[in-house]
């Protein structure tokens, strides 16, 4: 494997989908930061309640200032601390449907076009194409989320604190010294493994797809699941009723369509295993390094692991039909 | 190594229509070729078997390589332009030479500067921007700053003007060309690139009617300005394709066809054809 050419291809589909896969997700963290930072401070600043019970405490504000019991004050600080990331969901949605549709268009766009003649007049081999194309779904446009959930995060966590010590409320030195501030965006890097096996179906239907389809590949990508599941479900309501004992035939194909169609979502992971109990609300907020635990947790399921090997055979077929395929 | 492109029954079938029919073919090193057919005739068909973008029957060595399982290591020292291939619209002209510079070990930048510099081109520009003559213009200087064993050109010159045209092919010969290198080019402008072509090949359905080097085929074939009072005794020497200017008939001649040059200087004029007439009267179907 050669690096400096991976290097090349990953700038190549960086300049390619620049739009979709930077400006997108930069603008909409600009909006995050702008309208919820805007929003709390103009929420805080001119309303903050006089009387605010949280938890059971109750403060009563003097004029301006709040006395705030100091473990109260403390487990804000930590709730904010550890769940300040979590203002970036709409970055991960985003990124989402970003990588849905890049590795849906990604060996299409460059049949369509013929600019495939082109890259394949220099020395890159197919294989080393087609994986640039699933590294650039699967970890640079996660990286590039991180990076800015991390930051736009972190500036409205600092609108916060600013908001609630204009009233008295001084937050900036315990979340400063909590570790979770600073972990938190660690336990998303180590997260990437984990989104890469349960992504990689999803990327290899995709791409397998992207590669074969003459035109709409969006039409075969979601069709050929859905009529599949159609057919399964006659198929079962025949058996059922013609042999008397239900099947599971059922269960498995739609867990197999999800898992093709929705396996590039982040944390979908619990949908397809359960959800782990840290997920739920707990009295101290929740705790973000059990999510990191959990998450790896799903890694011992067969399906994480089978659902892999089928991802990555549905990519070697795409990087097959590239190499084959003629282009008239 | 004697060929760089060495073709034994080469086959190439689309469902039922065959292509390229079982040909047989040598192109030697420091040669520049004409691959020269009618549209549908199978030459940019056989291009692609030898550039590894087809599947194929039959026996093709490329560099001592089999284009359908070793491309990877083909394309070290092989370059093309495909007729239809286009430049992709978000490129930007400084992006693509990063790109190839990058990719490619054989790449010369300052060569590829240079031609560019020679364009309209900005660094900036991207593809989306450009007319459809300096989109060639790139790709052109990309291609000829690859030191490339093996070029292929399939239709490299659509939708240049013409002095680009003649300037790019003066550039292939004079600062591309050397006797490490070979050159296949198709066109349809062929009168542009007899003068610069070393070698011609004739394809038509798919088979090879004609493959000689540019000397053999100034010895073989003549062409004879008729006098008006000696047509008659032309016609009887079975010209391969006649015609008329100016009211004074033109006959080709194949030598091989066993009129000696003296038997033909009787009868008119004589002068080497050139490539279009040529192609013309071997594509009619008198001559097959």
């Amino acid at each position: 494997m050669n690096t400096k050419t991976m290097k090349w291809l990953l700038q190549r589909e960086f300049w390619e989908y620049k739009g979709s896969m930077f400006w997108a997700p930069l603008i909409v963290a600009g909006l995050l930061v702008l309208l919820m930072g805007g929003g709390l401070l103009y929420g805080l600043g001119q309303h903050f309640p006089s009387r605010l019970t949280i938890d059971g405490h109750t403060l009563e504000s003097g004029g301006h200032t709040v006395r705030v019991a100091i473990d109260l004050q403390h487990k804000i600080a930590r709730v904010a601390s550890s769940a300040y990331l979590g203002a970036a969901a709409p970055l991960f949605a985003l990124m989402a449907v970003v990588i849905f549709s890049y590795c849906l268009g990604t060996l299409h766009d460059e049949r369509r076009d013929r600019s495939i003649l082109f890259w394949k007049s220099l020395p890159v081999s197919d294989g080393m194409t087609v994986l640039s194309k699933a590294a650039t779904a699967m970890i640079v446009a996660p990286l590039i989320t991180i990076v800015l959930a991390t930051v736009s995060s972190l500036l409205l966590l600092f609108v916060l604190c600013l908001a609630v010590s204009l009233n008295g409320v001084h937050m900036f030195g315990i979340v400063l010294a909590s570790p979770d501030l600073y972990l938190s965006p660690l336990r998303l890097l180590a997260l990437l493994p984990v989104y890469v096996v349960w992504a990689l179906p999803t990327v290899g239907w995709l791409m397998l797809v992207s590669s074969w389809a003459r035109s709409k590949p969006i039409l075969w990508a979601v069709g050929v699941p859905l009529i599949g599941l159609l057919v399964v479900k006659w198929a079962t309501f025949a058996m059922d009723n013609l042999a008397g004992e239900p099947s599971n035939l059922m269960h498995y194909a739609s867990g197999a369509a999800a898992r093709i169609l929705t396996g590039v979502v982040p944390g979908i992971w619990y949908s397809f295993t359960g959800a782990p109990a840290a997920l739920r609300p707990s009295d101290d907020g929740f705790d973000p390094g059990s999510l990191l635990t959990s998450s790896y947790g799903t890694l011992a399921t067969a399906d994480a692991w089978i659902g892999f090997a089928i991802g990555a055979a549905m990519l070697y077929a795409a990087m097959r039909l590239r190499r084959y395929r003629d282009e008239g | 190594m004697s060929s760089v492109i060495s073709a034994r029954g080469l086959t190439k079938r689309y469902g039922k229509r065959i292509a390229v029919d079982g040909i047989d073919f040598e192109i030697p090193a420091g040669r520049i070729v004409g691959l020269i057919g009618p549209n549908g005739s199978g030459k940019t068909t056989t291009l692609k078997a030898a550039l590894g973008l087809v599947p194929f029957e039959g026996h093709l060595e490329v560099l001592g390589f089999d284009p359908r399982t070793q491309r990877d290591d083909l394309m070290q020292d092989v370059c093309f332009i495909a007729d239809v291939a286009i430049l992709p619209r978000w490129l930007r002209v400084k992006d693509a030479v990063d790109f190839v510079e990058g990719v490619h070990p054989r790449f010369n930048r300052e060569r590829a500067e240079r031609y560019i510099a020679n364009t309209k081109l900005e660094p900036g520009m991207k593809v989306r921007q450009m007319s459809k003559g300096m989109i060639v213009q790139l790709h052109l200087a990309l291609v000829m700053a690859i030191d490339a064993r093996l070029l292929v050109l399939d239709e490299p010159t659509l939708g240049l003007d013409i002095i680009y045209r003649k300037q790019f092919y003066q550039n292939l010969l004079e600062d591309y060309f050397d006797e490490q290198k070979t050159i296949v080019i198709t066109t349809h402008q062929v009168e542009e690139v007899e003068h610069i072509l070393t070698d011609l090949m004739f394809i038509r359905d798919g088979r090879i009617v004609l493959a000689a080097s540019m000397e053999e085929v100034g010895e073989r074939y003549i062409e004879v300005m008729v006098s008006q009072d000696k047509v008659s005794a032309a016609n009887a020497l079975q010209p391969i394709d006649r015609r008329t200017v100016f009211g004074k008939s033109v006959m080709l001649f194949d030598s091989a066809g066993g009129v000696s040059r003296q038997q033909l200087a009787a009868l008119g004029e004589t002068r080497n054809p050139s490539v279009a007439d040529l192609f013309v009267a071997t594509m009619k179907g008198t001559y097959a």
